[in-house]
């Protein structure tokens, strides 16, 4: 091994490629964002004892009724970013991605990810998605300068959800828009949201499906005590289940235009499902009675979002795995400021990709699928 | 008649839902008179062996897209096209042979022929 340059840490390795980043977690401000909602909830929300950020870190790290610890109990620190104790800033995100080697961007709400699956009332992630959706193209997005947004889609609200994609409609400052996996009930394959991919086909934005649900209190069964259980299985699951129930009920047959992407799971879950649901519905076909092709097929048609890349696996297993899902259906994800956030370096070291493939996974096919 | 014809039984024996068997060039082969028509395909499941040809026939489920935010229509074919295993539910197309999920599956089907009132297995159908 050559010596380490303990100086650069690697910036060369990260200036030889253009980055586009898929998946970067802007942390918006409740009351930046309070200042563009509508009444009642302006009033509400203003006067609610949140911390500026909502719920704090801190309070959430002992009782772990949301999150669990994400910084580890004060393991893991951010130089370039001001989560998790302060909100995030679009100099500090420029900083940030200038940190790691990133070009272009594409931020999603950090606090919609826990909003989005809550279904005791949809109006309040309505009232939300569309104030973060004014404030982040007023304040933060810069297309320019390679700032780009997901506008978070309040699914469980299906006319609030087509007033945003209206609102978007002809936006540059919009590539795609957001679909929470965690918590989706009924999950997303169901006909109640076919409105939202017609119009997403319709407009030519991509619908990028990002997970959630790795919290402690937030995962599918209680009792678990350790994030680290939590969060390796949450996310998989809201990931697997939305998956599922879009191929098996059809959703790329009734929309073949429209690109879908998942995001945040990693690549190793994929092959998995692939051949577990090929394999039942080779017993049940007639369940599925959209399908022209196996389901796993479609699976395979989908993008991918690489964090957390599981680069620690077996080269061998990881290299099958990227070449069941294909490396042109890889999009390069930091997950950035996230605990676990990937550096475009763990695309770049990968043993079995070709340049040609590297730079695809790190900018190509994302430009594609977002237009950018 | 040619020489490779395997004799199943006279024509006025069958009655519909029938099944026989019989042995062509080692393989057993079912015969099943399905709403008047004669099938016969290897009984022997593609999956894991299963006896494919004891397994239920079925009209086909098809789906039908007709617009967003609607149900997707289910309607059944209006003939039995399908047999199905009875083992674990691999699907055939029971004149074609293939799987309903993946065509690249394909069970072996065989000529069916009767003559002079005597139902005969015939060649194996090239794919
Ligand atoms: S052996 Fe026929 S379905 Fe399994």
């Amino acid at each position: 091994m050559s010596q380490p340059d303990t100086e650069s840490r690697r910036a060369d390795d990260l200036d030889s490629y253009h980055v586009i980043d898929c998946d970067c977690h802007y942390m918006e401000s409740f009351t930046d964002v309070a200042e563009y909602m509508d009444e009642p909830w302006k009033t509400k929300f203003e006067g609610s004892n949140f911390d500026e950020k909502g719920a704090k870190q801190n309070l959430s790290s002992f009782f772990p009724f949301s999150t669990g610890d994400r910084q580890a109990h004060g393991k893991i620190t951010r130089e370039h970013s001001s989560y998790p104790d302060s909100p995030e800033t679009p100099e500090r995100i420029r900083e940030g991605m200038s940190s790691i080697g990133v070009d272009e961007t594409l931020l999603i709400s950090h606090l919609i990810l826990a909003g989005a699956g809550t279904t005791a009332d949809d109006t309040r992630q309505s009232a939300f998605a569309k104030a973060y959706v004014e404030y982040m193209s007023e304040e933060v997005l810069d297309p320019d300068d390679g700032i780009y947004g997901l506008a978070p889609i309040p699914y469980a609200d299906i006319d609030a959800s087509l007033e945003i994609l209206d609102r978007i409609e002809g936006s540059e400052a919009y590539a795609g828009a957001c679909f929470v996996t965690a918590g989706a009930t009924p999950p997303l394959g169901n006909r109640k949201y076919d409105p939202l991919y017609e119009r997403c086909e319709d407009m030519g934005l991509p619908a990028v499906f990002h997970t959630g649900g790795a919290g402690l209190d937030e995962y599918v069964r209680g009792g678990y005590q350790e994030m680290l259980e939590t969060h390796t299985l949450g996310f998989l699951e809201s990931n697997m289940s939305q998956i599922v129930s879009l191929v098996v009920q059809g959703v790329p047959e009734k929309f073949p235009d429209l690109d879908v992407a998942f995001m945040e799971s990693g690549v190793t879950y994929l092959p998995s499902l692939i051949t577990r649901l090929d394999e039942e519905y080779l017993k049940r076909p007639e369940e599925a009675p959209l399908l022209e092709k196996e389901p796993g097929k479609y699976i395979t048609d989908f993008y991918y979002g690489t964090q957390p890349l599981e680069v620690s696996a077996d080269p061998e297993f990881l290299e099958k795995c990227v070449d069941m899902v294909g490396p042109e259906q890889l999009m390069y994800a930091s997950d950035y400021p996230h605990w676990d956030y990937d550096r475009p370096t763990t695309v770049i070291d990968l043993p079995f990709l070709s340049e040609e493939e590297k730079r695809g996974i790190l900018s190509e096919n994302a430009a594609e699928v977002f237009g950018l | 008649m040619s020489d490779g014809l395997v004799e199943v039984k006279p024509d006025d024996a069958f009655e519909n839902g029938d099944r026989e068997f019989v042995r062509v060039d080692g393989t057993e082969v079912g015969v099943l008179q399905v709403e008047g028509e004669y099938y016969a395909l290897q009984n022997y499941c593609l999956h894991d062996g299963g006896p494919v040809c004891e397994g239920k026939t079925h009209r086909k489920l098809l789906g039908e897209f007709t617009e967003p935010g609607k149900r997707v229509e289910r309607t059944y074919t209006d003939e039995e096209c399908v047999v199905s295993c009875p083992w674990h539910g691999w699907s055939y197309d029971i004149e074609t042979g293939d799987h309903l999920g993946n065509g690249d599956l394909s069970l072996p089907t065989y000529e069916v022929v009767v003559e002079d009132g005597v139902v005969y297995v015939g060649d194996l159908k090239q794919p």
